[in-house]
Order: C-alpha cells, then sequence, then structure tokens
C-alpha cells in the first residue's frame, strides 16, 4: 500500500493541486467587438474594468478589442468572430445577431438597464470658422447653395442617424405631415453633394478635402474633429433639437457560455453603468444615462431638445425597412449626382 | 474621367483663370456687388472641383476595396490558383507530366524505348470552412481517374476522407511520384496496395509529432489499383491502419529533427480475387514474378510494413520492409496455401549543392540559367532493394503449383544508382541505372531468353514537369 501511494497516488495529487493551482491564477480573455469610433474610449475603461475586476475577485482579465463599421462588425460576429461583448450605436446591429444567427435572445436589450444602452449620443453640426452661411437648425439645412456632408444612410450608422433627425425634425415641424417630411428629406439630400460610406470619410471630406459648409455627426465626433483636423478653421452648431443616438450592448450568450466567460462578460458591461464607466464616457463626449454625472458637464453637453428612433419611426426595424432597405424612401429620394 | 485632371495643380490654374478672366471682365471701378458675385462664382466653381475629386477618389477607394473582396487569380511555378478573397474557396489547377527514355540488357531483350510515363491534370479545391478535394486523372499510360476524394478536415486531430486514393501502407507508395529518389519505386513497393476506393479517417495527434490513419476499401492485390473505380468484388473489406511518428519534428535544432518512423498494417479476407496479383516488377517494370492464370486468393490477406525515413540536411534515408501474406487457391479446387512474400527496400540520397532534402523531395536554391551562371540542384541517390518469394508457391507439377519457376524468380536484389538534376522548382531530370538479380527457383531451368535467365540491367532517364 504505501508503496501504490508513493508510486500513484502522490504524484496523481500533486498533479491535481498543480492543475488547481493553474486554473486559479489562469488570465481570462475576453473580446469587445465595438463600432469605429470608440476605439479610445475602450482602450481607457478596459485597463480601469480590469483592475476593478481583479479587486472585487482577485482574477485577472483581458479584454481584446475589435473595431471597424458597424454594420460589418456584426456581419463579422455572424460568421464566427467570437465577440463575449458587443458594443454598437444602434440596435439594428444588435437585433441581427439574434435575428439571423440566434447568438442571443430577441429580448436582449432588457437585460440592462435603459433598453441596454449605458450612454448615448447625438447628432450634432461642424460648420466653417465663423459659419458664414448662418447655419443653426435643421431648417438651414434645406436652403438653396448650403453643401450638406454626411455619410450614406444606407452604409453608415452616422448617416442612418443623420437622416432620422432631418426627418424628425421635418416630421415635429409640420405635426407629422409625412408628405412635408419627405419634401424636406428630398430638399436636404439635393444639398448633399458626395455621400462618403462611413462616418470617418465624411469628416475627411469636408474637414480634409475643404468641401461643404456643414458636417453632421456624432456629438464626441465633433468634438474630436475640431480638436484633431480644425481648431482654428472649423466650429460646432448645437441646433434646439436632434435626434438622440443610443449605444447599445450585450453579451453574447452563444460565446459566453461556450468560453465559460459570461459573468465576467456581463460584469463587464454593468460596469459601464457605474459612476466610473459613465464618468469616463462623459470624457469620451459620450452623454452618460446617469443624470447625475450628466449635470457635472454642462458645457459639454449642451442642452437640446433630443427625439428617439422610435418616436420618429416606430423602432430600427421599422426605419429600416421604411427607409434605407432597397427600394425604400432614400432610394426613391435621393438622386445620385 | 481622370483624377489627375483636377489636380490641385489644375484647379488652381482654372481657379486663376477663372480669376483673371473676372478680372479683365470687370473695370477698377466695378461695385463691390459685382465683385463680390465673382467670388462666389469661383467659390463654387473650386466647390464643384473638389466634389468631382473626392468623388474620384471615393471611387478609387471602392475599387480597391472591391479588388480585395473579389476572387483572386495567383501563379507560381505554373501552377494557377483562382481563390475567393478570404481564402475559402478555391481552385488550383496542376499538372505533373514525365518522358522517359528506356535502354535495357537484359536476356528478354525488350525494346529500347521512349514512353509517356505519366501525364495528369491535378485539381485541387477547397470550400465551406472544412472541406477540400482532389480529383487528378491520368493520361499517361492505362487513361483513368487516378484519385478523386473529398476531405472533411473538422481538426489537425481528425480528418475525414471518401473517395479514391493511395491505401495507407507502404511509405514509398505514400510519397507523391515526382519526389521520390528514384523515379521507379522499388520492389519491395510491389508488395503494397496502391490506390483503391473507401473512407479514411486520419490526423495528427501530439502536437504533430504522431500521424494516425484508420481506413477501410474494397481491397486490391499487392501493388494494385483499383483503376476504374468499380465496386468490390466480393463482400469483404480491406480495413488499413497506420500510426507514423515524427518526435523530434517540432524540434527544429535537434539532429533527429528529420527523423519519422512507424508501421503499417491491411487486412482483409479475400474470396473471388483471381488473379491474385499483376505480378511483381523488376527496377525496370518487366515482370519477374506471376502467379498462374487460375490462381485466387481464398482467405485472410495480410500485409504489415515497419518503416522509416531519415532526413538532415542533404541527407536523406528512406526504408521500409514489407511482409505480403495471402491464402490462395488454383481454379478453386486443391490445396490451400498460406503464401508469405518478404520485400525490404533502403534508399538514400545526398543533395551535392547544399539543398536540405525531405521526404516532399527538394526545393533547387537556383534554377538553371547557364547565363548567369546557375545551374540548379543535383542529388546523388543510391538503393537495394529486394522481394524473397515464398517458396511454396513453385513446384514442377504444371496443375499445381501456384507459379511457373521457369518464369517467376524466388528471389530478386536490386541495386540502383542515380543522378536527380532539380532545373528548377517545377523541372527535374533523372538519370538511374538499376541492375536487378535473380534467384531461381530449386529445380527451373529458364529458356535462354527469359528475364530471370539473366542480371537485368536498365538505364532509365526522365525529364519530369511537375507543377
Amino acid at each position: 500500500m504505501p508503496s501504490i501511494f508513493k508510486r500513484i497516488v502522490r504524484p496523481a495529487l500533486i498533479a491535481a493541486s498543480l492543475t488547481a493551482a493553474v486554473a486559479a491564477s489562469a488570465n481570462t480573455t475576453i473580446l469587445n467587438v465595438s463600432y469605429d469610433v470608440t476605439r479610445e474610449f475602450y482602450k481607457e475603461f478596459n485597463p480601469l474594468f480590469a483592475a476593478h475586476w481583479k479587486k472585487s475577485t482577485g482574477e485577472t482579465v483581458t479584454i481584446n478589442q475589435s473595431h471597424g463599421g458597424s454594420s460589418k462588425q456584426a456581419r463579422s460576429v455572424i460568421d464566427g468572430l467570437a465577440a463575449d461583448v458587443v458594443t454598437m450605436n444602434q440596435a439594428l446591429d444588435i437585433d441581427i445577431l439574434h435575428t439571423q444567427a440566434n447568438l442571443i435572445p430577441a429580448d436582449w436589450a432588457t437585460r440592462l438597464p435603459h433598453n441596454s444602452a449605458p450612454n448615448s449620443s447625438t447628432i450634432l453640426f461642424i460648420v466653417r470658422k465663423g459659419n458664414p452661411k448662418n447655419i443653426r437648425d435643421w431648417s438651414d439645412l434645406v436652403k438653396p447653395g448650403v453643401s450638406v456632408i454626411l455619410p450614406n444612410p444606407k452604409t453608415s450608422g452616422n448617416g442612418r442617424y443623420s437622416y432620422l433627425a432631418a426627418w424628425g425634425y421635418a416630421l415635429r415641424q409640420s405635426g407629422g405631415d409625412e408628405a412635408y417630411a419627405r419634401d424636406f428629406i428630398t430638399k436636404f439630400f439635393a444639398n448633399v453633394p458626395v455621400l462618403d460610406t462611413g462616418g470617418r470619410g465624411a469628416t475627411t471630406t469636408f474637414a480634409q478635402r475643404g468641401i461643404g459648409d456643414v458636417l453632421l455627426t456624432f456629438e464626441n465626433e465633433v468634438a474630436l474633429t475640431i480638436r484633431e483636423l480644425g481648431a482654428d478653421s472649423l466650429e460646432a452648431i448645437v441646433p434646439p433639437s436632434s435626434i438622440r443616438a443610443d449605444n447599445p450592448i450585450v453579451w453574447v450568450d452563444q460565446v459566453v457560455k461556450k468560453k465559460g466567460t459570461e459573468k465576467v462578460a456581463k460584469a463587464y458591461l454593468e460596469y459601464l453603468y457605474s459612476e466610473e464607466g459613465q464618468e469616463l464616457a462623459a470624457k469620451h463626449y459620450f452623454r452618460p444615462v446617469d443624470p447625475k454625472v450628466l449635470a457635472r458637464y454642462p458645457d459639454r453637453f449642451r442642452q437640446l431638445e433630443l427625439f428617439s428612433v422610435e418616436e420618429v419611426a416606430g423602432s430600427w426595424t421599422n426605419a429600416q425597412k421604411t427607409h434605407f432597405a432597397d427600394g425604400g424612401v432614400f432610394d426613391q429620394i435621393y438622386t445620385r449626382k | 474621367m481622370n483624377v489627375k485632371f483636377f489636380s490641385p495643380a489644375f484647379r488652381k490654374a482654372l481657379t486663376a483663370g477663372a480669376v483673371l478672366a473676372g478680372v479683365i471682365s470687370v473695370s477698377a471701378q466695378a461695385p463691390e456687388s459685382e465683385i463680390e458675385a465673382l467670388r462666389e462664382q469661383i467659390r463654387q466653381l473650386d466647390q464643384k472641383l473638389r466634389v468631382l475629386e473626392r468623388k474620384q477618389e471615393l471611387k478609387d477607394e471602392q475599387a480597391a476595396a472591391a479588388a480585395k473582396s473579389g476572387p483572386k487569380i495567383t501563379t507560381s511555378d505554373g501552377r494557377v490558383e483562382i481563390a475567393s478573397a478570404d481564402g475559402g474557396t478555391s481552385l488550383r489547377l496542376r499538372g505533373l507530366v514525365q518522358g522517359d527514355f528506356r535502354a535495357y540488357n537484359a536476356a528478354n531483350n525488350p525494346n529500347d524505348t521512349f514512353l509517356l510515363r505519366r501525364a495528369r491534370l491535378i485539381f485541387e479545391g477547397k470550400f465551406g470552412k472544412n472541406y477540400s478535394y482532389v480529383v487528378q486523372p491520368e493520361f499517361g499510360g492505362t487513361i483513368q481517374i487516378l484519385d478523386a476524394y473529398v476531405n472533411a478536415g473538422f481538426s489537425d486531430a481528425i480528418q475525414v476522407r471518401v473517395g479514391k486514393f493511395k491505401t495507407p501502407v507502404g511509405l514509398e507508395q505514400l510519397q507523391s511520384d515526382p519526389v521520390a529518389f528514384f523515379n521507379e519505386r522499388s520492389v519491395a513497393t510491389g508488395l503494397t496496395p496502391n490506390r483503391d476506393v473507401g473512407l479514411q479517417v486520419y490526423g495528427d495527434l501530439l502536437d504533430k509529432r504522431l500521424n494516425y490513419t484508420l481506413a477501410v476499401f474494397n481491397g486490391v492485390p499487392d501493388g494494385g489499383n483499383n483503376v476504374t473505380g468499380a465496386t468490390d468484388f466480393d463482400n469483404n473489406k480491406l480495413f488499413a491502419a497506420r500510426l507514423f511518428a515524427t518526435p523530434f519534428a517540432n524540434d527544429k535544432e535537434s539532429p533527429l529533427n528529420g527523423l519519422g518512423f512507424g508501421v503499417a498494417a491491411a487486412i482483409s479476407d479475400f474470396e473471388t480475387a483471381s488473379g491474385r496479383a499483376s505480378g511483381y516488377r523488376t527496377d525496370g517494370q518487366q515482370t519477374f514474378f506471376s502467379y498462374e492464370a487460375d490462381v485466387a486468393a481464398v482467405g485472410q490477406g495480410l500485409t504489415v510494413s515497419p518503416q522509416a525515413y531519415f532526413y538532415r540536411g542533404p541527407f536523406g534515408l528512406l526504408a521500409e520492409y514489407v511482409i505480403s501474406s495471402i491464402e490462395v487457391q488454383r481454379g478453386g479446387l486443391g490445396r490451400v496455401a498460406d503464401v508469405k512474400n518478404h520485400g525490404y527496400n533502403l534508399s538514400v540520397g545526398y543533395v551535392l549543392t547544399g539543398e536540405n532534402s525531405s521526404y516532399r523531395g527538394v526545393t533547387p536554391s537556383t534554377v538553371f540559367n547557364p547565363s548567369a551562371g546557375t545551374w540548379g540542384a543535383f542529388e546523388i541517390v543510391g538503393r537495394i532493394a529486394g522481394v524473397d518469394i515464398d517458396d511454396t508457391v513453385f513446384g514442377n507439377n504444371p496443375l499445381t503449383r501456384f507459379a511457373d519457376p521457369n518464369k517467376s524468380a524466388t528471389e530478386i536484389t536490386t541495386y540502383g544508382l542515380g543522378l536527380n538534376w532539380y532545373l528548377s522548382r517545377s523541372v527535374r531530370a533523372n538519370f538511374d541505372f538499376f541492375h536487378n538479380e535473380f534467384k531461381l527457383a530449386p529445380g527451373a531451368t529458364p529458356a535462354a531468353n527469359a528475364l530471370i535467365s539473366d542480371s537485368e540491367t536498365s538505364f532509365i532517364s526522365r525529364l519530369q514537369l511537375s507543377f
């Protein structure tokens, strides 16, 4: 018996102990698949969460980031990119993870507060220094001689929000008259000389190629663009009203269950609602959902009337079907120049 | 519309021209409003040009993106490959042509001859995430579909192959024709089954240090091919298994990095396999042993082959031993003999120009280009091999023996010496001398013009295009 213990049981116990120790100290890695302009935000948020996770659980977590056009990123996840969490700028690019691949449940938006959107943005204007065309509101964008730059609504979330903001403005101005809104959006796009496929391209067209009088883009991009591309030649304009662009997030059930990362992935997303996460969002010009944190930045987040996609189009699904799908309103009113 | 037409220089020139035109047409006393209108016209013109430039830029970007996402056509060393942008779907066209000149010094005085030994088009492709295929028709000699299979690769450890392909037994048999040391395989390989129709599960284990193969086929005799992909001739199946280890393959610094060894076996029951083998052939591809025409396999056949190779730098060695046993009977009557034939092969090579030798061949570091002073790679090769036929098959009674001792030798020992010249990655010339010695069965008195009555010497040269 001692011999058997010495030769078999003891080595087995040692091996089991070593295995347990290795497992306990194992480094968990999760992947956050996000859209293009959140790169800087998550680069700062990830170490913040890793430190929080280490402190609260003793476990080490490494978060990898992947960024690109939102719809393209969603397609990559559907095609097999093993994202533990997906953080987007519109619900449409998360819904398809359910409708096309069943990676998440249909009610994903109800699992976290504020429809699973811990922060938001809105569409503002950037004009040339001194605002030579005196652009203040959406109605100024349809005036003759005003050149408007925005990305293609069929290929860009930024473009879709800008389109729906203009459409929503017209609906509100006319008391819900869709014919008026259609006429307004037709005139609006008559003033658009070129359509880029993405938000960054539109910024290049406006700020670097010197085309157009006004650029429509996300609030967080406005600050970045003026700071990096033209503090002395560009300025921001906050219209009286615009659309609220929620930034929805989700953990990918099929992936986290397979990888055993469900707990840390949920905690990662929940941490975006913490005061630290909300403060960091504000720092990067994303509007935090926490009103206390939002109130700390009155100069950064100017007061304007915000309306939602649901108020304008019922839902993202309806908006896609009515306006942006092939043969939709956009295809009908836009004349390729 | 060429983007250069709207280059910044052109735009400035055009703008300057417009300004000049404005200046000429407007007198110095022109009202400020007219000058302002001209300025606005110039601004609008400038904007239009910028927009045109940007549109062209976006078109170029879209064209570049489309080129990236579109299918790609690549060519290399004669190969042509069409692949989707992600590489997930592809079709590669390859080929193999071997033209020989053969000269003999043998008792049966065969004709010296030119020969189109092999002429193959090879279609290889991938589709889906895990699937690949090979279709390889042979136009040299017997026209046939040599290989036709689909491979499903679920992981490195589990791959499934279905179709017609090589039976996983002989080491030299499994090596690709164009990269073997000699232009004809050894007599020992004649004892192993060749291509057949079936299913195979295989994969790499232990970080690619151990390869396993399990397969089931209809069953072919020694050296035999299922030429037409025909249905089985009986209800029994041939089961083959092979384990091959390369324990130091991942240690590039180890002197044993190029060592591989293993064992393979195939077993089957045969009921009606008449004409057990088309015969065993010499290095010169002449038949030195064959069963009597009405001999049939009537029981268990078993082939076992321990095998190994070793490559280090320019040196290469390949060795295997084959035991092939089969129960045979003549004409369905009389005694059943359990025949055991043995074969061995020891081949070595050395690349004189220093390139590395490997189981997958030699890649020359230069190509044959006399004007540039480069000659490609040269390799010398040597081989000793033999086959020992079970003596029980011979006899003096023509009605009961299984092989005629006056036409078939009971043993052959072969010696080979050759020079391989790699003119490029795709072109190789071989010059091989083979000398085969025969041992006759007791009491044999072959005719003077029978092959086995004297030794056979052959010279087989080959020019090969393989891409």
